[in-house]
């Protein structure tokens, strides 16, 4: 392993380490930074990836835009009846925590029993990092495969976008009105 | 990646590094003597030449301070706050690039951190990061003027966002690239033999609204509500003193100086070579060997120059505006973003994607 995979994997332990930061976070403006830093970590693994687009918009869409929305509404909330509401030690949490730890370990044991079955069971695919380079680079590729290709799959999304904004003024509006 | 590989992109991060951060000290006396000449006062001249070395009392100043964390904050945010809002414009100066290529034992070196394909979205994305230092440090100070101040920050910065956006799409729509170094090669052509092609020439409503947003992003005046001094004191970092001040202080510098090279890549040509500067690099190979080698390398250091002495401009624009405009109202402010420059760039954007589409083949 050179020093790239072993940077790769501790963006990725970082990663996990931040996310249970985040569940177990007693106070919102906590969780939401975490969440921060777990997007701010998954960029940088696609980075490492050599996926720069995909980190950059990452970083645009989730850390520059998302995440600040979050932490603005937090702030103007300023919740402080959800800390106190909390409890670590109460039966239904504690229920789910081990729940949880069980169906993580059964997962990480079966991820390691076919971890290797991927290089033999799945073909190879047509973008090979050569293939991209060729050609002319990762950002054109993705832009011609998604406005020739998947051109109606992505306009379908857009407009999920906008059924989600419409409907958001609609419930804003009723209360006002 | 082999030790040559290692070696030279340690000396570009140097090199960045290093002429980002020592200008901070020169930009903030000319600021000072700015500010005086500006308004027929002295200024800052008892320290060195010139008051040349004031800057550095004022560090020296801020690091033997006692690093006082009050009791009311919330520590690590308090802590964290200073460290993004100096990480932030680090990490977007990557991307620039300060000349085209320098060949050394025959290796060729291209003169830019990270050679990526996106670099310009790369680089807004690390300019949305800029929002968090001021959401952070106001609310982890627990007080109302700071709170005060990251609102407006925030709100500000988001809405200029915008608008900045709007106008570099109009630019890739012209560039038909996100690589910053291809779009410098695309401006080093000339109109009529004399005229640069820059951005500036091409589009100058995407150029003038790039440079009040960018004014807005990096919170200079005459938008510099987060900080107002006459209203809330000081802003989002009134709670803080010593280096974690000076780091806040710094980064605002730093990010003077990425917005000035960005503008510099994007509009005013880049490291491309100043009008002028050609016969310079000839003259200056005629000493030389004249190896196809040297007059690159030769040519690289009038490249880095040239660039250097557009963003030099750029950061005395920023000065000269601060002392000549006052501060906008926050009525105001939302007004010319949300009213004047959104629309403004919405219809320049339609404008430059009509042009492109039917006059450029």
């Amino acid at each position: 392993m050179d020093s790239l995979t072993y940077a790769f994997f501790g963006l990725g332990l970082v990663a996990v380490i931040l996310s249970v930061i985040m569940l177990f976070a007693r106070t919102p403006i906590t969780g939401a930074l975490s969440l921060l830093g777990i997007m701010l970590t998954i960029a940088g693994m696609y980075g490492l990836m050599q996926e720069h687009f995909i980190a950059a918009i990452q970083l645009v869409v989730y850390a520059g835009a998302v995440m600040v929305l979050f932490i603005f509404s937090i702030m103007l909330l300023n919740l402080k009846k959800e800390v106190l509401d909390f409890k670590l030690m109460s039966p239904s949490f504690l229920g789910t925590l081990v729940a949880c730890v069980g169906l993580f370990v059964l997962l990480v044991s079966q991820l390691g029993l076919h971890f290797e079955s991927y290089n033999y069971l799945v073909p190879q695919g047509q973008f090979t990092p050569q293939a991209v380079v060729d050609l002319g680079g990762n950002t054109k590729v993705l832009a011609h495969a998604l406005f020739s290709q998947y051109y109606l799959s992505f306009e379908v999304i857009s407009l999920a976008l906008l059924v989600a904004i419409i409907s958001a003024v609609v419930l804003a509006k009723r209360k006002f009105d | 990646m082999t030790l040559f590989d290692f070696i030279q992109l340690f000396a570009k991060i140097a090199v960045v590094l290093g002429f980002a951060l020592t200008s901070v000290p020169f930009l903030v006396w000319f600021e000072r003597r700015g500010s005086a000449w500006m308004q027929g006062r002295v200024g800052p001249n008892r320290v060195g030449p010139f008051g040349l070395l004031q800057s550095v009392a004022d560090v020296l100043k801020l690091f033997t301070k006692e690093s006082f964390i009050p009791g009311h904050v919330n520590k690590f945010f308090y802590v964290l706050a200073p460290v993004i809002a100096l990480a932030a414009p680090v990490g977007a100066l990557m991307v620039i690039p300060f000349g085209s290529h320098v060949i050394v034992f025959g290796q060729k070196i291209v003169l830019q951190i990270a050679e990526i394909d996106s670099g310009l979205i790369f680089l807004l994305a690390f300019a949305g990061l800029e929002v968090y230092p001021v959401i952070l440090g106001g609310w982890a100070s627990h007080n109302k003027y700071t709170v005060l101040g990251s609102l407006r920050g925030s709100s500000q910065m988001v809405s200029y966002e915008i608008s900045m956006g709007m106008s570099i799409l109009s630019m890739l729509i012209i560039y038909g690239t996100f690589n910053l170094q291809e779009m410098v090669f695309w401006q080093s052509e000339k109109i009529f033999g004399f005229i640069p092609y820059w951005g500036v020439v091409v589009n100058p409503i995407g150029a003038l609204i790039f440079f009040i947003a960018i004014f807005a992003e990096t919170n200079r005046l005459p938008f510099d509500l987060p900080e107002g001094d006459s209203e809330i004191v000081g802003g989002y970092h009134i709670e803080y003193g010593a280096m974690k001040f000076g780091m806040f202080f710094l980064a605002e510098y730093v990010a003077m100086v990425m917005a000035s090279a960005l503008i510099s890549t994007m509009f005013f040509g880049g490291f491309g070579l100043l009008p002028g500067f050609a016969s310079l690099v000839e003259f200056v190979g005629t000493f030389t060997s004249g190896s196809p080698e040297t007059v690159q390398n030769i040519q690289a250091v009038f490249e880095f120059v040239s660039l250097l002495l557009k963003v030099g401009f750029f950061l005395f624009v920023f000065v000269w505006v601060r002392w000549t405009l006052p501060r906008f109202r926050f009525d105001q402010l939302m007004d010319l973003g949300w009213k004047i420059l959104f629309p403004l760039s919405f219809v320049n954007l339609i404008v430059i994607i009509l042009v492109s589409h039917f006059f450029v083949k």
